[in-house]
């Protein structure tokens, strides 16, 4: 899923400043599993805006919705009659929603609550990691099922470089040497030999350095 | 799709209802109250029970109470004292019912027997708007209750209370009218009433067929428990026996006692646990000095100069044959003899039907009951119905009341030609038993013992032997209940399957099956209310409105009239577990009471870190958060909770350039009401020093 953080509440005070009517939204998919971006986010948030106004004695509506997934138009048309007076919407989805609402609603202000980070999951309650990073080809059958595209801090594909150490990375030692952990797993499942095998260099236009990108299921597309 | 659910309203269908519910004959909403007197709100929880129950004060004494038989509780440790709470809202508070209706329909109603059945007849045909007379052939009313239950049981003056009640609701009673004699049922059509309720009850006490039952000495149970009960003395030898096992023979033994009778005994044909009452009375009668003697059967009253001399027994092989029918059998030759002076005959009630004569039609059974519908209570003539001990036999007084309200609804519905139910008594399954695996989480609580007279003092007077709850043994007692059917309830539409439920559990009850894409909540909820706060999705909602998680109580504070004028206002949450809140903060002190105001909230798990922040949008100047220790909490975990999310909630109030004093979190027991209070009036002083731009 994708997993986003919250904006310090500083920088949302600052983008929403003069506005009077404002629309919290959040959005019912991966932000709220990861909870940044939904309904209870909403409500604490709308709260923390309403108290800040009246700490500066300053006037604001703050009206409470979410949706679904806000990347899906039929579900944003949704709240059309929610927002249509809002001076601005404050979207706590993903960067997809933002731009979602953004395009629908071209006259009504829109802006990020969150910073969208990586695609990963929880390891245990509370605690998200990255795991994978999009490089649009796929290469964990050969790795143990670990991506070193994503966990790795310089995402080599040929073995750990010389910083790994007691396991640990040498960015930062609160993050496992994702290249030992492969190691490991490989060695479990007597693939150790698979590591000799040297991995040319890696085609990257598949992945971050070919914006935008775009798939299509030509099976699936209708006639306008 | 859009999901609006800042507050979650749904059709929150509460399938599977509470056992202690169910188990009670007027289903009774035994949760509910014991869940309102755990939040210390004893006049709801009063009205709530005067709602569906016209005797509560007499109930809560001598109610067989299948409730707790049946509350899950047993499960854990021991059942909730449902009755005995009754009892203290009985006892203590007295509020006119809300239901009392301004409809008035022109048709009378002829109610027969003051009684349980009788009195919540007429209790209920009056609130559906029916003017009702009852005619009761003593002078008193209460019937059964009166003549049969002694007053260390059920104090007279509780009976007229509840009496007094149904009265106010337009209820007339005409004593000293004998049924079949004062007036008939033809007396009854001419005087304009509509439709008659019997429930006169059994009036005659059964006798044995032996020899000696004709000798002085020998007594009916009822008459002698009816004689003492209104004149306060009978005559009576210094060695009493009682012949029956039922409570009306507990009954006569324990009044012999405090007539002063030397020895007591009782004698009944079954054994110990076949004995036809509570193990309660029993051990009771027994603790006050009655001899049982148990598994004996009487075979003849032996007598010297025309008097009672003693009993001859003969010893019982079975009392019931093999296809359970009663059909005793004796050891021939296992004849010995118990001496007594007096012999109480406390074996059964029959009925007197007298008052049938010149009334044909009304169908009767071998036994001397009247036969009814059992659904509408009618009898086999139009417009006239019969509940209670004349058609139950032997019941129970709940169960007389039961058939009672049943015929007041089936009555309305013949007169006004409707179709109306009580849904109370729909079908519906009960909360099953608490899965053994999640037994161990859930904490022990010592029941509340019933404080009582002491032994040396209660023979010497028919003085009440148990003394009732105080309010805050009451408010510790319904803490135990553990809310059974009306827990946490996810709402399908919103649950976005994220896990957190299953994962915050301290219980390990949220699930999400193979298959579902929502988590599932089972009737094991604790009601903690953690996953109703962290679920993100705002999914989870308590089933029932009687909890809210402190969000009315906090809006209650604003309401409060020159509320704004208070500078500084604290707002202090604390845990109710364990604390009756007038018990609490019992120092009058003003700075407290014109500075702080109170939202208690049955364990802070229960509290949303965004209603810290509320309180402050609202207008207060300082939160003071009092959560339980560790070892008290009822719930075992809500203290690392509270501690993060009043963290949390100081993270978000610092983000928006607040002091960091202006929220704090104690962990100090409320039941430590010093303590808490000199916490918040520091936290008054800080907060008069805090010079901050805030109004
Ligand atoms: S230590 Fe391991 S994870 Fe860190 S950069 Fe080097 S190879 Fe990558
Ligand atoms: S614990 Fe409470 S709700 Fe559950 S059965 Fe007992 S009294 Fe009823
Ligand atoms: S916490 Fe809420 S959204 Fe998550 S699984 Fe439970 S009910 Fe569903
Ligand atoms: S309310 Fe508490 S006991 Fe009930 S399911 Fe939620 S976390 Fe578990």
């Amino acid at each position: 899923m994708i997993v986003a953080s919250s904006k310090p509440f500083q920088e949302i005070k600052q983008m929403l400043s003069g506005f009077k009517k404002v629309c919290v939204l959040g959005c019912g998919s991966c932000v709220t599993i990861c909870h940044t971006g939904g309904e209870k986010q909403v409500i604490e948030l709308a709260a923390q805006l309403r108290l800040s106004a009246k700490l500066e004695g300053r006037e604001v509506e703050v009206i409470e919705d979410s949706t679904l997934r806000q990347c899906e138009w039929e579900f944003i048309e949704d709240i059309r009659e929610v927002i249509q007076d809002c001076d601005a919407v404050l979207s706590i989805a993903c960067g997809i929603g933002v731009q979602y609402m953004a395009e629908r609603f071209p006259k009504i202000r829109v802006f990020p609550g969150l910073n969208t980070t990586f695609m990963g999951g929880p390891t245990e309650q509370g605690i998200f990691w990255e795991r994978c990073a999009g490089c649009g080809n796929c290469i964990l059958g050969t790795t143990g099922g670990l991506c070193p595209v994503s966990r790795c801090a310089k995402s080599l594909l040929n073995g750990p470089c010389g910083g790994s150490q007691n396991g640990k990375c040498e960015v930062s030692q609160e993050t496992p040497c994702v290249w030992h952990q492969i190691y490991d797993q490989l060695d479990t499942q007597r693939l150790l030999a698979t590591m000799e095998t040297i991995v040319p260099p890696k085609d990257w236009t598949t992945g971050m350095e070919n914006h935008p990108r775009k798939m299509i299921l030509e099976h699936l597309v209708m006639k306008k | 799709m859009t999901v609006t659910n800042t507050c979650v309203t749904f059709d929150k269908k509460i399938n599977e209802e509470a056992p202690c519910i169910l188990a009670c004959p007027i289903r009774q909403d035994a949760r509910d109250y014991v869940q309102l007197i755990a939040r210390g709100r004893f006049s709801e929880a009063f009205r709530l029970v005067r709602e569906r129950n016209p005797l509560p004060a007499a109930c809560g004494r001598i109610c067989t109470h299948p409730c707790e038989t049946k509350c899950r509780r047993n499960s854990t440790d021991a059942p909730i004292a449902i009755a005995w709470l009754k009892r203290v809202l009985g006892d203590n508070f007295s509020e006119e019912t809300r239901k009392i209706t301004t409809e008035k329909y022109p048709e009378k109603i002829a109610i027969i027997g003051a009684g349980p059945a009788g009195l919540a007849a007429a209790n209920d045909l009056a609130l559906f708007g029916y003017s009702c007379t009852i005619f009761e052939s003593n002078s008193t009313p209460g019937g059964m209750l009166r003549m049969g239950v002694p007053p260390y049981r059920l104090p007279r003056k509780t009976i007229d209370n509840d009496v007094e009640f149904i009265k106010k609701l337009g209820v007339e009673i005409q004593y000293n009218t004998t049924f079949g004699a004062d007036i008939t049922f033809a007396s009854l059509k001419e005087d304009g009433f509509s439709a008659v309720f019997i429930g006169i009850g059994l009036i005659e006490s059964r006798t044995l067929n032996i020899e000696g039952v004709q000798l002085g000495g020998v007594l009916k149970g009822i008459s002698f428990l009816n004689e003492v009960n209104t004149t306060g003395s009978a005559r009576i030898g210094k060695n009493v026996l009682v012949i029956g096992g039922g409570a009306v023979a507990m009954d006569c033994a324990r009044t012999a006692l405090r007539l002063k009778s030397h020895k007591v005994s009782v004698a009944c044909l079954e054994s110990r646990k076949e004995m036809p009452t509570t193990d309660f009375e029993i051990e009771e009668a027994v603790h006050e000095g009655v001899v049982l003697y148990n598994s004996v059967g009487p075979k003849r009253i032996v007598g010297k100069d025309g008097k009672v001399a003693g009993l001859e027994t003969l010893r019982v092989k079975h009392v019931f044959d093999e296809q359970k029918r009663f059909n005793p059998a004796f050891y021939e030759g296992s004849e010995s003899v118990i001496e007594a002076d007096t012999i109480i005959l406390a074996i059964g009630q029959a009925s007197n039907l007298s008052f049938l004569k010149g009334q044909d039609g009304i169908q009767i059974t071998r036994g001397g009951t009247i036969v009814v519908n059992p659904a509408t209570f009618s009898t086999s003539v139009h417009g006239i119905y019969a509940g209670g001990d004349i058609v139950l036999g032997r019941g129970t007084m709940t169960e007389s009341m039961a058939q009672g309200k049943k015929a007041a609804i089936a009555i309305h519905n013949a007169l006004r030609n409707t179709a109306i139910k009580d849904e109370k008594w729909a079908e519906k399954p009960a909360v099953p038993e608490v899965l053994p695996s999640r037994i161990s989480f859930i904490k022990k609580e010592q029941k509340q013992e019933m404080p009582v007279m002491p032994l040396e003092e209660r023979l010497n007077s028919f003085d009440e032997v148990e003394l009732g709850f105080r309010l805050n043994e009451a408010v510790k007692e319904a803490q135990r209940c553990m809310n059974c059917g009306a827990g946490a309830l996810v709402d399908d539409n919103l649950c976005v399957g994220c896990l957190t439920c299953v994962r915050v559990c301290p219980f390990e009850v949220p699930e999400i099956k193979r298959g579902d894409t929502t988590a599932y909540i089972d009737g094991d909820c604790q009601s903690c209310g953690l996953c109703i706060v962290e679920c993100p999705a705002k999914a989870i909602s308590f089933k029932t409105p009687l909890e809210d998680c402190g969000r009315d109580a906090l809006e209650a504070v604003f309401q409060e009239k020159f509320i704004q004028g208070v500078k500084p206002l604290i707002i202090n949450f604390y845990c109710q577990y364990g604390v009756y809140y007038e018990d609490t903060i019992d120092a009058i002190d003003d700075a407290f009471f014109s500075h702080v105001r109170r939202v208690g909230v049955l364990g802070l798990g229960k509290v949303d870190p965004s209603l810290y922040l509320k309180a402050f949008e609202l207008g207060a100047h300082g939160v003071v958060v009092t959560a339980c220790k560790d070892d008290i909490c009822h719930f075992c975990k809500d203290r690392e909770w509270v501690e993060r999310r009043t963290k949390f909630a100081s993270q978000l109030l610092g983000g928006l350039g607040m002091e960091p004093g202006r929220l704090r979190t104690h962990f100090v027991s409320s039941q430590n009401g010093k303590e808490v209070l000199e916490l918040a009036l520091r936290m008054v002083e800080d907060m008069k020093n805090l010079s901050s731009g805030q109004s």
